[in-house]
């Protein structure tokens, strides 16, 4: 850049003269040294001065258009804020992108400012830029951390919330908002607990207290009233003081865990239940083997018979229990031929009549000729049925009332497009709970008689069918079992 | 032990699988006691309203109950509270082995503690030497 503020040598300065040379020169310095870009633009946006940084970035001016040296433009800027100022002789301000000499690009907010002639009119704008680069770069890092952090927040696959002191939600993520609504400003224990008030453990309330990580597991009820079984973890989240300003909380869904934790000690009850029956069988074979061998000792024929019917009786009690226990253990789908109901429990009827005859139970059957046939696998609705019948023998017999008069009634009818078959006792009944458990895998009220095998078996039986099987039950007055399949059609009934 | 020393001793045995029963009964028939049957707790209680055994065998685990009923109720009356009983049962606790079960049967049934266990598969030689030494068969 030329040297504007040369001192003609042929005389010496006077004192004010030295003073204002002195001024410019430092004026001249500060333009050059000022740590931000300066230019002096004319009102054709020609650059006719510009300050030493300038040089240096974006190479001597040498009266070229500011849009060129500054952008490499070969048209004025649409928004341009010097010729602004040239219109309205105000000072203007605004965000740009330049490149310098090397094509790096700068981001810098850009001043305006005329500068007048001694008759105040507009000469030149002066234009200030300040590089702000690194304040953008950061900005834009800022920005992006932020969107990533609302993306794992909301992509992460639990329920995150952040609560304040008085346990009201300030934040949320998206499989909260799915399962819970968008409730944002309402208590955590209303939203995730459908409670009226806190709950008496609080991981929360113990992070406030501690500022450590808790973890409990709840129980929490979803928008749709369906239980969702959590593991819940806590941790502080602190203002710049290092105050604790919230709690975050981070609830894992187990409930498919704690299903199968279900199942397994299910399992473990069946296979308890099975052993149960096992020794009571062995117990009878080993009795029945003790008094026949009684018999062969003393030759006494009675003994003997007696002894033999005890290994029989319980080698009988075996099968069954063993084809209940390969049926459960197997995933199958049964053939589709056709079935008809009312002449499977004629069968089963049969089989039982004499276990009624000796235990005084009466047993009353409806069946009705005209129920159409269903499609499936004779066996399993007779072992189906044989559970129920023998069930409900069960409870007449476990129910011990004298002034009863027992009774087992089985009805085969249509509805629809239904068979049905429904087995009613007025035996001993069963409460809520029992009833409740009824279907889920393996459970027993039968002590040494029973595996839990048998309704197991029968929900199977009616599910693989396409059937359902439900009860009604009252205890001490009795329950009622129903079984429905679909009846087949015209086309399925005929012999392949 | 022999048949004569146990001779007018009387076994009353409560299961309800009637194998186990007879099995039992035969048993104790065969070492010289008189055996009563009872399938339940009810049919029990009636046989002691009849004649007081001097021991009674009892399966807890039926399926209504009853056997829990029957030992809280001779436990708490003080004709019969005397009698030794015996649990013989195929549930067992966490071990296995008697202190175990009996714990187990203890907090589970909330009963006072048996005077003997036996787990099933019943060992003739242990259940025989426990009812000897419990009726004061030398």
């Amino acid at each position: 850049m030329e040297k504007r503020d040369a001192v003609p040598e042929s005389r010496t300065p006077s004192p004010t003269e030295k003073k204002v040379n002195g001024l410019e020169l430092a004026c001249q310095r500060l333009f050059d040294e000022v740590p931000c870009y300066i230019s002096i633009q004319d009102s054709e946006l020609r650059v006719i001065e510009a300050n030493l940084k300038v040089v240096e970035d974006f190479g001597d001016p040498n009266f070229a258009r500011c849009y060129t040296l500054y952008k490499g433009r070969t048209e004025p800027c649409p928004e341009c804020p010097v010729a602004r100022t040239f219109q309205d002789g105000l000072e203007h301000t605004s965000e740009e992108k330049i490149f310098d000499r090397r094509g790096l690009p700068h981001d810098v907010i850009v001043n305006t400012r005329p500068l007048r002639n001694h008759t105040g009119a507009i000469a030149a704008v002066m234009e200030l830029f300040t590089d702000i680069t690194l304040q953008k770069h950061l900005e834009r890092r800022l920005h992006d951390s932020l969107d990533r952090f609302h993306n794992l927040f909301d992509v992460v696959p639990c329920y995150v919330s952040v609560q304040d002191r008085d346990f009201r939600i300030l934040e949320a993520n998206r499989q909260f908002n799915e399962s819970f609504g968008g409730r944002l400003g309402r208590h955590c224990y209303e939203i995730y607990k459908k409670r009226p008030n806190r709950c008496p453990v609080c991981p929360v309330a113990q992070t406030f207290e501690d500022g450590r990580t808790h973890s409990t597991e709840e129980v929490l009820i979803d928008n749709n009233g369906k239980q969702v079984h959590v593991v819940v973890h806590t941790a502080p989240i602190r203002d710049s003081q290092g105050n604790i300003a919230a709690v975050m909380e981070v609830s894992d869904d187990i409930t498919e865990v704690r299903a199968l934790q279900d199942e397994l000690a299910s399992l473990g009850g069946l296979v308890g239940g099975i052993a149960h029956s096992i020794k009571n069988i062995l117990e009878g074979l080993r009795g029945g083997i003790y008094i026949a061998n009684l018999g062969f000792r003393d030759n006494n024929q009675q003994d003997i018979r007696t002894g033999w019917e005890m290994v029989e009786r319980n080698v009988r009690r075996l099968s069954p229990m063993i084809l209940d226990m390969l049926y459960c253990a197997k995933e199958r789908s049964p053939r589709r031929l056709p079935v008809s109901l009312p002449a499977v429990t004629r069968e089963v009827l049969e089989l039982y009549s004499p276990r009624c005859q000796q235990s005084s139970i009466k047993i009353e059957a409806e069946v009705a000729q005209d129920v159409g046939m269903i499609l499936g696998e004779q066996k399993d609705i007779h072992a189906l049925l044989s559970n129920l019948i023998g069930n409900a023998l069960d409870a007449c017999l476990s129910d011990q009332d004298e002034e009863k008069a027992y009774c087992v009634k089985v009805k085969v009818f249509q509805e629809a497009h239904r068979a049905v078959i429904q087995v009613e006792d007025n035996g001993a009944g069963m409460d809520e709970e029992t009833r409740s458990k009824l279907f889920t895998r393996l459970y027993s009220t039968k002590g040494t008689f029973g595996t839990g095998l048998g309704l197991l078996v029968s929900h199977k039986v009616a599910t693989e069918h396409g059937g359902t099987i439900s009860v009604q039950s009252t205890p001490g007055a009795g329950s009622t079992f129903t079984v429905r399949f679909p009846l087949a059609t015209q086309e399925e009934r005929k012999p392949s | 032990m022999t048949a004569a020393n146990t001779k007018g001793k009387k076994i009353l045995v409560v299961d309800d699988e009637q194998d186990v029963c007879a099995y039992l009964a035969r048993l104790f028939q065969e070492h010289g006691y008189s055996v009563t049957c009872a399938f339940n707790g009810n049919e029990a209680s009636q046989s002691l309203e009849k004649e007081k055994p001097d021991l009674i065998t009892l399966d807890l685990s039926m399926p209504d109950k009853s056997g829990v009923r029957f030992y809280r109720e001779i436990k708490s009356d003080p004709a019969l509270s005397r009698i030794p009983v015996v649990f013989v049962t195929g549930v067992t606790g966490p071990g296995g082995n008697p202190k175990d079960t009996e714990r187990f049967y203890r907090t589970r049934r909330q009963v006072p503690p048996p005077d003997g266990f036996i787990a099933k598969p019943i060992d003739q030689q242990e259940i025989l030497g426990l009812v000897a030494r419990l009726v004061g068969v030398p």
